[in-house]
């Protein structure tokens, strides 16, 4: 593991981000801007109801870990223990960030974050659609504070539209958008759907793009922008061909598991190796690397039946080609496939699970990916890290803290300090009447 | 650029070249939905992408390809042979004038392309390249064969798609790799994250640079709680149909709705949410116990069972409506639910219209527009992406591109 140090100047230095979202969609874009560099204040409040979900669910970090500690005292499965720091999952999704908390239910924490917006480049929000307006906080409202404000909140189905006022969370966006429709087995098995909340991922970076670019504008011309940011509709840009096949053919869109309709390649998916649920995915793209298959596989009999001789032939009987290289290499260990069929110019790969990804994958370790940070409570953990390499203004998760995520409130000091430019009297009897 | 900043014209003036194959498509597409020039340079039998399905004809075509259609939006292509020794002076000077370089592919064939864009980026020091591979310019892992699939079963996003296991455990069903390409999805939104990086940061200070996306590592970061899960607790996330993995299996169900689609309906441990399931399964006779002592009483005692319950007596909810009309009604008890969509059903849906969500796409070939999915965002009154040209035709600008070059 290694963190490769920032060296120079950074991609956004001198950006300012408010941000005030929470969960993951929001959180995913800010992570990505603290990666090159932006100062993004994470703002948050106290109060149970309003504290990210995220910040009391498992997985936690062992009941053990301490500041000076972290990984290197050992895991085990961890508690809260009364404490919104020691959640992983949070600490992966908020390195670099600054934290801060600030009640905006009280009109002393709305002005606060008014002096804040005013000297920012950018807010950040993912509230329910027209919460931001209910505290005076909206577009309109900031922009009249500070005319350069990029303004980006994300929501289910987008501020506008229809169904503004619907809720969604990842996977009802991508229910609603067709993304889980497309994942899985053909009719009459129900669809597979995906393991997790995509659709609270790919809009934080598409968020990224859109800031950068808006970042970039602002630079240059001084301009603002307000961003609508909707998951659902981030699901139809990921629908691939499905959409305009569609208006094409007339034919409902079906689902095709591992298999690969759009091109003459068979066999295409995922095959059983040794092991207990262990898959090796293998993508044959042309009748040699199916020849060289068939090699490796010892040359069955069943192989040189005549309907598998052809890419067109083996998709007609793909069913019965399926069973029958299943039965061939569920005896194989599944690294020693890999490597072996990689070896006669096969695409094929481990169905990886984490610990193969954690402690085994030799290419992410040789890439650096994994980046150890200290957080203040929990110690010095791994986090995921930024999937390229940058020669001049390299990535860097830690970002401007060189830090895991933030302790609750943990940099309200310099923000309100040095960055409010608030007394430490100030700050003290904010404090007191629950502002801070 | 309207008073709230519309970004679809935000990046007019930058010039991306792109050279390559589908790894590339969608990364220089979004870019060119920002405002950027993007020319492709495609050989003479054209872009690997065109080979790509479905067709718009019944014979693959390239230049029926719906694939490339989809993912080279706003782009002009002109023929140009980056391999031919005797293009290089056109080549060098046509990066003279280029702000990004986008070189896609297979490593062998991005590294074999890789020192004449060292040249060339000597000769023009605010040149940005940015090369897009399945596994990065270096590491063990670097040349291995990739597809889509493979990309996804390393990545680690297949082993938490998929199918519950049965009662011990034991999965009969492969992992899944969900459809559409989010390998290439995943790996060109890095890429175009990376390059508004490399662009920021030469707007500073006047610097190009050399930014190395791995595919895999794109996919690695979009697993959720699997890698935290594993590294703070050591357990490994299980895969289930149609919701989260996680480390042991969890008791939601799909259900199908009375007129035959899956429903997402699926509750939060929020006593808001058990109220309005009461209340919808009243709203259709479905007699119940929930909100009773009785109840209350079985969920302090055993959670399981009346987890079973409440999933039994969404099932029966779900059959007994059309699923539009449960979706408008449990939106209206602040539910997060939906019907599980075909893609298509969006094209009429009324709030994607007002959204403004699909670009008219005009094929004069096929004399006819086509809607495709172009934004993700609003202004507020226009979408932030803007696509109105549909993808070229196989050096549909090679003149128009070397005349600018030579000019």
């Amino acid at each position: 593991m290694s963190s490769e140090e920032p060296k120079g100047r950074r991609a956004l230095e001198g950006v300012r981000v408010i941000d005030l979202t929470w969960l993951q969609v929001g959180p995913q874009a800010t992570r990505l801007l603290a990666t090159f560099g932006a100062q993004v204040i994470r703002v948050e409040w106290r109060e149970r109801k309003a504290i990210d979900f995220i910040r009391y669910t498992p997985p936690f970090a062992p009941d053990h870990a301490n500041a000076d500690g972290g990984r290197s005292q050992g895991i085990a499965r961890g508690h809260a223990n009364g404490s919104f720091n020691r959640a992983g999952y949070f600490n992966n999704t908020n390195p670099g960030k600054y934290g801060i908390t600030l009640n905006l239910n009280h009109p002393k924490g709305r002005d606060l974050l008014r002096v804040l917006v005013r000297d920012a480049n950018v807010i950040c929000e993912n509230f329910s659609p027209g919460q931001m307006d209910k505290w005076g906080l909206g577009y309109e409202e900031l922009r009249k504070l500070n005319p350069r404000i990029i303004y980006i909140q994300t929501t289910g189905v987008g501020k506008a539209g229809t169904y503004k006022d619907y809720v969604s969370y990842g996977p009802t966006a991508q229910a609603f958008s067709g993304l889980t429709f497309l994942s899985g087995l053909p009719e009459p098995r129900p669809p597979a759907g995906w393991g997790y909340s995509y659709l609270d991922h790919s809009p934080g970076y598409f968020g990224a793009i859109m800031l950068m670019a808006a970042i970039r504008r602002q630079r240059l011309s001084g301009a603002g922008c307000y961003i609508d940011m909707s998951q659902s509709e981030t699901g139809l840009m990921l629908s691939g061909t499905s959409i305009i096949e569609h208006q094409i053919t007339g034919k409902p869109t079906e689902r095709y598991g591992n298999r690969m309709p759009f091109l003459d390649w068979a066999p295409h998916g995922a095959y059983r190796c040794s092991g207990e649920d262990a898959w090796i995915a293998i993508s044959i793209q042309s009748d040699a690397q199916w020849r060289a298959l068939i090699e490796e596989m010892g040359s069955p009999d069943w192989a040189l039946d005549a309907r598998f001789a052809t890419a067109a032939s083996r998709k007609q009987h793909e069913d019965d080609l399926d069973a029958k290289l299943n039965a061939c290499t569920a005896a194989r260990e599944r690294y020693d496939l890999m490597n072996r069929l990689q070896a006669r110019g096969i695409a094929a790969g481990v169905v990886q699970k984490a610990p193969d990804r954690f402690d085994n994958d030799p290419q992410l370790k040789a890439r650096g990916y994994y980046v150890d940070l200290p957080h203040s409570e929990i110690g010095t953990w791994p986090v995921e890290g930024f999937p390229a390499k940058l020669s001049r203004s390299p990535a860097n998760v830690g970002g401007a803290t060189g830090r895991a995520a933030p302790k609750l409130g943990e940099d309200n000091d310099f923000v309100f300090g040095k960055i409010a430019g608030l007394s430490i009297a100030e700050m003290a009897a904010l404090a007191d009447e629950g502002v801070i | 650029m309207n008073t709230r900043g519309n970004l679809g014209n935000s990046l007019a003036g930058l010039t991306i070249l792109e050279i390559g194959d589908q790894l590339g498509d969608y990364a220089s597409m979004l870019l060119a939905g920002l405002g950027a020039e993007v020319i492709k340079l495609e050989p003479r039998e054209g872009s690997a992408s065109r080979q790509i399905g479905p067709f718009a004809s019944t014979e693959p075509d390239p230049e029926q390809s719906i694939f490339f259609w989809r993912y080279n939006l706003n782009k002009k292509s002109a023929v140009l042979d980056v391999d031919d020794a005797n293009e290089q002076s056109t080549l060098a000077t046509l990066a003279a004038k280029a702000d990004i370089v986008l070189l896609s592919g297979e490593f062998e064939t991005v590294e074999r392309r890789l020192p004449q864009w060292r040249q060339l980026a000597e000769e023009n020091p605010r040149l940005i390249v940015c090369t897009i591979t399945p596994f990065g310019l270096d590491g063990p892992y670097r040349a291995l064969k990739a597809t889509d699939l493979v990309q996804m079963a390393m990545g680690g996003i297949m082993a938490v798609c998929g199918y519950d296991p049965d009662r011990d455990g034991q999965y009969d069903t492969p992992p899944i790799a969900p459809a559409m390409w989010h390998s290439y999805h995943l790996g060109g939104e890095y890429a175009a994250v990376a390059m508004m990086a490399a662009i920021n940061f030469r707007e500073l200070t006047g610097e190009g640079q050399f930014v190395d996306v791995s595919v895999h590592e794109a996919v690695n970061t979009c697993t959720e709680v699997a890698i935290p899960s594993y590294v703070y607790a050591g357990q490994t996330v299980m895969r289930q149909t149609a919701r989260h993995a996680a480390p042991s299996v969890t008791h939601m169900r799909l259900s199908k709705s009375a007129d035959g689609v899956f429903m997402l309906a699926s509750l939060s441990p929020f006593e808001r949410e058990m109220r309005a399931l009461a209340e919808l399964a009243d709203q259709v006779g479905l007699v119940h116990v929930l909100g009773t002592p009785e109840f209350a009483e079985l969920e302090k005692e055993d959670r399981v069972a009346a987890a079973i319950y409440r999933n039994d007596l969404l099932e029966q909810l779900v059959e007994s409506l059309p699923a539009d009309e449960l979706f408008h009604r449990a939106q209206s008890h602040g539910l997060a639910w939906s019907p599980i969509r075909r893609p298509e059903a969006n094209l009429d849906d009324p709030h994607f219209t007002a959204r403004k969500s699909f670009a008219t796409i005009h094929h004069p070939e096929l004399n006819r527009n086509l809607r495709y999915p172009g934004t993700v965002a609003s202004d507020g009154e226009n979408p932030h992406f803007s696509y109105t040209r549909r993808a070229p035709r196989l050096g549909e600008h090679t003149e128009e591109v070397l005349r600018h070059a030579q000019s």
